[in-house]
This record gives C-alpha cells, sequence and structure tokens, in this order.
C-alpha cells in the first residue's frame, strides 16, 4: 500500500483508521486484531493531534505507511509535531479507580501499547516515528 | 462512519443512542449531549450501544465526564455493546463502574 499522508487534525482521524482497516484486511488480520490495531494507531494519532500540534501552537502532516513480512504487519506514523515517546507513560493508576474518582483522560496511550505486540518510538531528522507492529497469526 | 447522538429523557431516565464511531473527533457531541441532558438532574443514564462500532479513549473519557457531570449516586447503564468496544471498557476497568447489558432490561433499568 502507498503511504497516506493526511493534516495534523482530529478530521483525518478516520482517514488513518480506514487506512490501518485496509492494511489489516490485506495481511489477513481477523476483525478482532484488526480492531486493536486501529485502536492503537488512532490514540498514538490523536495524541500526535492534540498534543503535538494543537497545543503546542503547531501544524503539519501525519503521514501513515504500512509495511508487511511474511509474519508481521508494521503501522509506522511520521509527524513534524512536538517530539514526545509515548513508552515514557507508566500504566495509568486509574485503572483500578471507581469512575467517580477518575481523572479525565489519561488512558489513550495505555490502550495504544496494550493493543499491539510491539510498540517502537524514534525521533529522526525532526520526524517522530511511532511504529506499530503486529503478528500476521494469532499464534 | 460518522457519528451520531440522539437523546431523550423519560421518568428520570437520559437515554442516550450512539452509532457509528466514537473517536476523538466525535468526543465533542456527545459531551453536548450530555451535559444538555445533565442540567434535567436525570436519576440513571442509559446508552444505548448496538450500533456503536468503534469507541477510542475519548469516549471512555466522555463517560468520566458523565459520571462525574450527573453525580456519583447516577447509575450508567451499558446496554447492546459490541465485542471490541466490551474488550476496551474491560481493559479500561470500566466494567466495575458501570452496568453492562446485553439486551434492554426495562425492569431492571426503569426500576428507580
Amino acid at each position: 500500500m502507498k503511504p497516506l499522508t493526511v493534516p495534523g487534525t482530529l478530521a483525518s482521524l478516520a482517514l488513518v483508521r480506514e487506512y490501518v482497516r485496509a492494511a489489516a484486511a490485506a495481511a489477513g488480520l481477523d476483525r478482532k486484531r484488526s480492531y486493536r490495531l486501529e485502536l492503537a494507531v488512532d490514540e498514538i494519532a490523536t495524541n500526535i493531534v492534540n498534543h503535538g500540534y494543537h497545543e503546542a501552537g503547531l501544524s503539519g502532516d501525519v503521514e501513515v505507511r504500512a509495511r508487511n513480512t511474511a509474519r508481521t504487519l508494521t503501522i509506522t506514523l511520521s509527524d513534524t509535531a512536538v517530539p514526545f515517546d509515548p513508552r515514557r507513560l507508566k500504566r495509568p493508576e486509574q485503572i483500578d479507580l471507581p469512575m467517580a474518582e477518575r481523572p479525565i483522560g489519561g488512558l489513550g496511550i495505555f490502550l495504544a501499547m496494550e493493543n499491539v505486540d510491539e510498540f517502537r518510538y524514534e525521533h529522526v531528522d525532526g520526524h517522530n516515528r511511532n511504529i506499530f507492529v503486529v503478528k500476521r497469526t494469532a499464534a | 462512519m460518522s457519528f451520531s447522538v440522539t437523546s431523550e429523557l423519560k421518568n428520570g431516565i437520559a437515554q442516550f443512542t450512539l452509532v457509528g464511531e466514537l473517536d476523538a473527533a466525535a468526543a465533542g457531541t456527545f459531551r453536548e449531549a450530555i451535559e444538555q441532558a445533565a442540567a434535567s438532574q436525570p436519576k440513571r443514564v442509559v446508552l444505548i450501544m448496538n450500533e456503536l462500532t468503534y469507541m477510542a479513549s475519548a469516549g471512555l473519557r466522555t463517560l468520566v465526564f458523565a459520571k462525574q457531570k450527573m453525580g456519583a449516586s447516577v447509575d450508567i447503564y451499558v446496554v447492546g455493546v459490541q465485542e471490541p468496544v466490551r474488550e476496551t471498557l474491560e481493559m479500561t476497568g470500566f466494567q466495575y463502574s458501570v452496568v453492562m447489558l446485553d439486551t434492554y432490561n426495562a425492569a431492571e433499568i426503569e426500576n428507580i
């Protein structure tokens, strides 16, 4: 699949998910694994748009790219927003709290990490690269 | 698929029917619907989710907002949630804070 470049805005999220869904289908992922990958990528893309671009007063694009090997599907998000490594966030403690006592927010990155087999982050030549790897078979 | 929410208020129950994909772009619409309903101080919140095909953390955030806006004594019922969305709710511990029902159970939901 050709990479897709979209503006770093919330309106682009649906396009990113659609791209991931198509890549997952082409790689033979079942519905459940496809959904999980879509969620993981969507959560990080949301953070890029909200925190990396918008809150920092920046604008820019998000590129999404799919690559298959025999065993894995890799989705890479690239952007020129504020450098941020999502792996720095620990498991949120709020998961053990009742809803009435929870802070609003803070679950997106947790969901991203939990829903792929491997997550990597790089910052290269002024670009954030968030890399999601899933196995193509459930084994 | 885009997101839509319809709401109705009767007998102290605020019921929302969520359709489509609830992502960060759509969460504001849901939040507004919650805020409007909160003004009439419902005793219970019912979310019909049979046609909600996707929910990101922005949707979870709105559930937390609803609980805190309506008050801790207002129970939230989640009805007919699809499997992947259920998995997200369970992964983040929401099943302990909302009542999840497979189908609309009038005897339970409407007994305030």
